[in-house]
């Protein structure tokens, strides 16, 4: 399942400001709980191919360690593309709630 | 450890070296901080739990190189129309240069140079008609992670329409040039002989780069797909 939505997951985890690969994991780790445990490695192919879609911008930084990083940002076809994605996941989200409901949860208890 | 990994990743992208000199800055950097975020355990130790976190080289080199095939046909589809379009504007600018020295085919050979005229013509169009199928095929892009039949199918017929485009723009250049040939009345080093010949190269060079960007495609979807099925 997280696979389906790894594009979807990387534009929202740079959506609060631009980030380099191992801080766009920090990043997914945190909003999400530790909930997601995805090899580190596969997020990289998707940040490439993110940008050749169009959505990100990348560009190399020097951190203070010394060393230099691709630093990514939304463009704003990228954000036009998170807030698509975004409200699809949301009547997905509600019509399975809906589906699933509380009712009968309760009414077995 | 960490480049030894990093090689074993980049040997499976040697195919595509700007994006495995981008991939190994990268990575490299990635498995560093992750070393350097875990110092309580031993360096080797440390290196070890990066790497295992960071996943399969096989499958990371097989995602890029999915990547990359789709950056590769994009480029193709766009050098198809650009070398088409830039053929036929040095096609008439030679005519036009014809027109304005006045070099004319002789009575002898009109017969030959109107069916190589014939020839040239037909096959330049049917490379425009194949041309604009390879870019809008280009365009569809979405080669997924997993080469699935429908992605197979999509890159064959891709690199057929090319292949056959450029087989077009061949034959046409090849026209081209005899008639270049039939026109120019002696070797020389006088304008009149040097335009021709030069504008004739430039055709040539470019059906040349169109040849080689088709190959290094299809090289390209044989070894995303020997990848994507080694996993």
């Amino acid at each position: 399942m997280l696979k389906g939505h790894l594009d979807l997951i990387v534009l929202a985890a740079l959506s609060g400001r631009p980030a380099h690969g191992y801080a766009v994991i920090e990043e997914i780790r945190r909003k999400s709980g530790q909930a997601f445990d995805l090899p580190e490695g596969t997020i990289y192919p998707a940040l490439h191919r993110l940008e050749q879609a169009g959505l990100l911008v990348s560009h190399w930084e020097t951190a203070d360690s010394g060393r230099r990083r691709r630093v990514y940002a939304l463009t704003r076809r990228g954000r036009g593309a998170l807030a698509e994605r975004r409200a699809v996941w949301q009547r997905f989200s509600d019509a399975i709630g809906g589906l699933l409901g509380t009712e009968p949860l309760t009414r077995l208890t | 450890m960490i480049d030894a990994y990093v090689d074993s990743l980049l040997l499976a992208l040697r195919h595509d070296r700007s994006l495995a000199r981008r991939v190994r800055r990268e990575v490299e950097d990635h498995l560093w901080e992750a070393v350097r975020a875990d110092p309580s355990v031993e360096s080797r130790e440390a290196q070890r739990r990066a790497i295992a976190v960071f996943g399969n080289p096989g499958l990371i080199a097989a995602q890029f190189a999915a990547v990359s095939l789709q950056k590769q046909t994009r480029r193709t589809g766009a050098a198809v129309v650009l070398i088409v379009a830039g053929v036929y504007i040095t096609m008439k600018a030679r005519v036009a240069w014809y027109a304005l020295m006045e070099c004319a085919i002789s009575n002898e050979i009109a017969a030959i140079a109107q069916l190589v005229g014939s020839i040239d013509r037909y096959s330049f169009w049917l490379s425009v008609v194949l041309g604009a199928g390879c870019w809008a095929y280009s365009g569809r892009g979405g080669f997924q992670v997993s080469l699935s039949r429908k992605h197979r199918n999509l890159c064959r017929r891709f690199i057929f329409l090319c292949s056959a485009a450029a087989i077009a723009l061949v034959v046409s250049v090849i026209s081209d040039a005899v008639l270049t040939l039939l026109r120019l009345p002696k070797v020389d080093l006088s304008l009149e002989f040097l335009i021709p010949t030069l504008s004739m190269l430039c055709e040539i060079l470019g059906a040349g780069v169109l040849v080689g960007q088709i190959r290094s495609t299809a090289q390209r979807v044989a070894i995303t797909r020997t990848m994507l099925e080694a996993l």
